[in-house]
């Protein structure tokens, strides 16, 4: 991962702080296919800006390699003059979806509305799918990334309800059912899967393919993470105190990347207090959680 | 002699696969000839859609898609229609919402209470898949084949929603995923240039239209501009789709409306802020009273309800022209 650049801020919200962490994980000369807008496109634009300048980045509508023009109006991310500015190459989405078949993409970074100890992801229906559940918009993209990327991002919120022992619907592949070559017998290539699930809370890794916890945001307690989850995940013997965000993280976040806050104001604000360490800040504003913010 | 095994199979309906009856409705009904396939939104819409239909449309509402046809088709009150929901937005729900829709298969769109309500009362159906596999299926349709091999949708529980098999590979051995092909009755498709007899030019990112006009029996082209056939023949390589597979060319400016036209036109924030509320809300007939059935034509809704100095300040707004021009 890389080393945060720049002074610690003393003050900024939950989901600035997750986006961060995911910067920090983006790699030069890799490709990334993010799911347009919202937290996955603010990481990977993040990271390249900071740690990564020449890392990759595709779009599911065949964008290869943008220098996008921000801001973005709304939902115009993809199939838009602003999002695919300056790209080496305008494809389709069968073009894309070929080139992650043979294998040219190397991380996949995802929303969900739900993710289970294999790393399965639901963004399809809450509830029982054949009776009562409410419905959300589908896998769109996210199951084609999920299933051709080498490795898989998952960004989502540390409560009860996201981290489930079985996701209601498994929209898109993880481990599947967590036995060895599960998703290989499923017909998906080989050497894929999840790779970390990241909330603004925690960083998850996997071993054996099942759900670690490998970091924790040093606002809240293993235990705080913990309860906040339905199912007890592994527990990595060491775990690591993640890096709150830097000034330079949040100036080019706020001013550049997300100017209008359409990502970035829907988590709990966090301060640093009087002794020096991290606290939630009272009254803090929470988004919707089921308004679409990205796919 | 040895049989393919199917090691599981979804138990979702799927438009009919006929590679066989699309050549012959090929043979039959696409005009090798050079002729002129100028007409209006509303006699393309009467003349190519019919009650029942299988209908694609590429992008989608808010994002160079063919949202005056779309507008039409609701106006019409065309019915029973099957969608290919990928990459969607709010076009299914105006579809659903307008008592256009039956079916829809899904890759993305936003459900909001119209939908919701639809599917708990039955009135429409939804089968799953992703958008990529849907554009797989528009590939398998486009390449005249019966189904399509694909590496990603295995595994899932969508794939028990829908028309996919899990095949083992009798070449390599291994497990695949095969899904249906796909040949809609209708593409509707809007495009930066096009001449009178179809040849078609989309700048720009895309997601299935020269797929979806290739495996369509019948292709509705409308355009921003109407481009002489000599400048085709200037620049060939620029040809996205060719016209012998177009059986209506609509001249329609601002047809992507509220949505961007990459290189001509921003989209229009409020408007697009409303159409999402709607469909999040269930706004969806008030939204389609307004925008839809109070007018007659697309022509009409933009002098009546969009005005000059909007439409200017929305080509003001696309400031970036690197590529979308030959």
């Amino acid at each position: 991962m890389n080393k945060p650049k720049g002074e610690k801020a003393a003050n900024f919200n939950e989901r600035e702080h997750q986006i961060c962490l995911v910067a920090r994980m983006i790699e030069d000369g890799r490709t990334y296919w993010v799911a347009g807008g919202g937290s996955p496109m603010a990481a990977i634009l993040l990271g390249k800006k900071l740690y990564a300048p020449s890392a990759i980045y595709v779009t599911e509508d065949g964008v290869l390699a943008p220098e996008p023009m921000l801001p973005l109006d709304p939902i115009m991310t993809m199939v838009s003059a602003r999002a695919s500015y300056r790209a080496l190459q305008w494809g389709t989405m069968n073009s894309v979806g070929f080139q992650a078949q043979v294998g040219l993409m190397d991380c996949g970074i995802l929303n969900t509305l739900q993710v289970d100890p294999y790393g399965n992801i639901n963004s399809t229906a809450l509830g029982d799918y054949e009776g009562e559940h409410r419905r959300f918009g589908g896998p769109g993209g996210a199951d084609s990334i999920a299933s051709l990327c080498w490795r898989t991002i998952l960004m989502t919120d540390q409560q009860k309800r996201k981290f489930v022992p079985r996701v209601d619907f498994v929209s898109s592949p993880g481990f599947l059912d967590g036995s060895e070559g599960a998703r290989e017998r499923a017909g998906l290539p080989r050497g894929t899967g999840p790779w970390r699930v990241v909330t603004p809370w925690a960083v998850f890794d996997y071993q054996e393919r099942r759900l670690r916890l490998a970091g924790v945001s040093p606002f809240v307690t293993v235990d705080d993470v913990l309860a906040e989850m339905s199912f007890q995940p592994l527990i990595a013997a060491k775990i690591e105190t993640l890096e709150t965000p830097t000034e330079d993280e949040l100036a080019l976040l706020r001013t550049e990347l997300d100017q209008r806050g359409q990502i970035t104001d829907v988590g709990r604000w966090v301060v640093r207090q009087d002794d020096g360490s991290f606290a939630f800040a009272e009254g803090g504003k929470g988004g919707d959680p089921s308004l679409p913010r990205s796919w | 002699m040895k049989t393919l095994e199917i090691l599981a199979e979804g138990r979702g309906d799927y438009l009919k696969v006929d590679p066989d009856g699309f050549r012959e409705w090929v043979r039959d009904h696409k005009n090798r000839a050079l002729v002129p396939k100028l007409m209006s939104e509303k006699e393309a819409v009467e003349k190519l859609v019919q009650d029942g239909d299988y209908i694609v449309y590429e992008c989608n509402y808010l994002q160079r898609g063919p949202s005056a046809l779309i507008r039409e088709v609701i106006r019409q009150g065309k019915k029973d229609l099957w969608v290919g929901a990928k990459f969607t937005w709010v076009s299914a729900a105006l579809l659903v919402g307008a008592g256009c829709a039956s079916k829809l298969d899904v890759g993305f769109f936003l459900f909001g209470p119209v939908v919701e309500q639809a599917v708990r009362e039955g009135r429409v159906k939804a089968y799953e898949y992703s958008n990529v596999v849907m554009t797989n299926r528009l590939m398998a349709g486009a390449m005249g084949l019966p189904f399509l091999p694909v590496r990603s949708f295995g595994g899932t529980d969508g794939f028990n929603y829908s028309g996919a098999k899990l095949i083992t590979d009798p070449y390599a051995g291994e497990p695949i995923t095969i899904v249906p092909a796909l040949n809609p009755d209708v593409a509707l498709i809007h495009v930066h240039q096009a001449d009178v007899y179809g040849n078609a030019r989309i700048f720009g990112t895309g997601i299935s239209h020269t797929e979806a006009a290739l495996a369509s029996r019948k292709v509705i082209v409308s355009t921003e501009e109407i481009i002489d056939t000599e400048e085709i023949r200037r620049d060939p390589g620029r040809t996205t789709i060719p016209y012998y597979v177009v059986d209506a060319v609509v001249h329609l400016p601002f047809g992507a409306y509220p949505g961007e036209m990459q290189g001509r036109y921003a989209s229009d924030i409020p408007h697009v802020i409303e159409v999402v509320g709607a469909t999040l809300r269930g706004f969806v007939e008030q939204y389609l009273q307004k925008w839809v059935h109070s007018v007659s034509s697309h022509a009409e809704m933009l002098e009546k309800l969009v005005g000059e100095q909007n439409l200017e300040g929305l080509k003001a707004r696309a400031t970036i022209k690197d590529g979308y021009a030959p």
